[in-house]
């Protein structure tokens, strides 16, 4: 298990494994980051219910591009350009749960409460990781805090609806079904031998299936608070 | 270590659109009772930067 401490001066000295794997690590992480502004902005800016919702839209989409701007820096200090994920398609997205486009007010909302919590679990990933410059991103009190004002928007929101019953709660049921298998896949095989070169870097904390199964433990106890059905964890799944 | 071409020029255009971004965002939160005008005007303004980031064109903006 490798403990060193990694500052920028130092990563070329590095086991070109630890290289790859971190460059491969911030180029993910900075496409989600600005994945989750190209998924919503478009459709639901305009669309918002209310002025302070879009507001508050733009104000997240903000937060998601400074959080790019970061890993883009530490990407672009290691000789990464990561600009291409900003002129690619959705499509293109390296993470599944980025490739559409949210359409309706309730999927955003499910958003925030599922997708932007799965955001929090990979950046507490790198909370006390080798690299120190990424370790910083992190540990600062901004990113993490600004990530959860996105999952305790679109959880409340998510809340708010289902508490409103009948047709409100029906769609929102649905938009929980659809993001929350979607969830569990991102993070990944449990099976994965990267993740476990991850962990053997100290560039990541948990085993995938561990992460996975804290948050769905997680998750599950709010959908049910909010007297939402549990989806089928298997139904749709890419990776188990 | 060299850095990857434009990095420092990227960091700083995203800087440029942030700061923009908030501070729009921040002039018109405190007017969503009083003064519908100037809660359209920003995010109309906030419209126009996110649509600009959101095509992506990076060699425009870095030129």
């Amino acid at each position: 298990m490798f403990t060193d401490k990694i500052d920028l001066k130092d990563f070329e000295k590095q086991d070109p494994e630890y290289q790859d794997l971190l460059r491969r690590v911030l180029a993910i992480q900075a496409d989600c980051e600005i994945g989750g502004p190209n998924l919503y902005v478009k459709n639901i800016l305009p669309n918002a219910p209310t002025k302070l919702d879009q507001l508050i839209v733009a104000r997240t989409a903000a937060e998601e591009m400074d959080h790019y701007r970061k890993m883009a820096r530490l990407a672009g200090d290691i000789g990464v350009d990561v600009s291409y994920v900003l002129s690619r398609s959705n499509q293109e997205r390296y993470v599944e749960a980025f490739r559409g486009e949210i359409q309706a007010w309730e999927d955003y909302a499910v958003f925030g409460f599922l997708i932007d919590r799965v955001g929090r679990y990979q950046l507490e990933e790198f909370i006390g990781c080798t690299y120190l410059p990424l370790a910083r991103v992190v540990e600062d009190a901004d990113v993490i805090r600004e990530e959860e004002g996105h999952i305790d928007f679109g959880t409340n929101k998510t809340a708010e609806y289902a508490a409103k019953g009948d047709e409100w709660k029906a769609r929102i049921q649905k938009a929980v079904d659809y993001w929350y298998v979607k969830g569990l896949d991102m993070f990944g095989n449990s099976k994965s031998y990267r993740s476990e070169r991850y962990m053997y870097w100290g560039l990541k904390r948990r085993p995938n299936a561990v992460a996975r199964q804290q948050y769905k433990d997680e998750v599950d106890a709010l959908i049910s608070k909010m007297d939402l059905k549990i989806p089928d964890p298997n139904k749709g799944r890419l990776y188990t | 270590m060299q850095a990857a071409p434009n990095t420092e020029a990227l960091d700083q255009q995203f800087k440029e659109f942030i700061q923009a971004l908030k501070s729009a965002v921040g002039s018109a939160m405190p007017h969503l009772k009083d003064d519908p005008k100037v809660v359209e005007k920003a995010i109309g303004d906030c419209k126009e930067i996110l649509d600009v980031v959101l095509e992506g064109k990076v060699k425009e903006w870095l030129s």
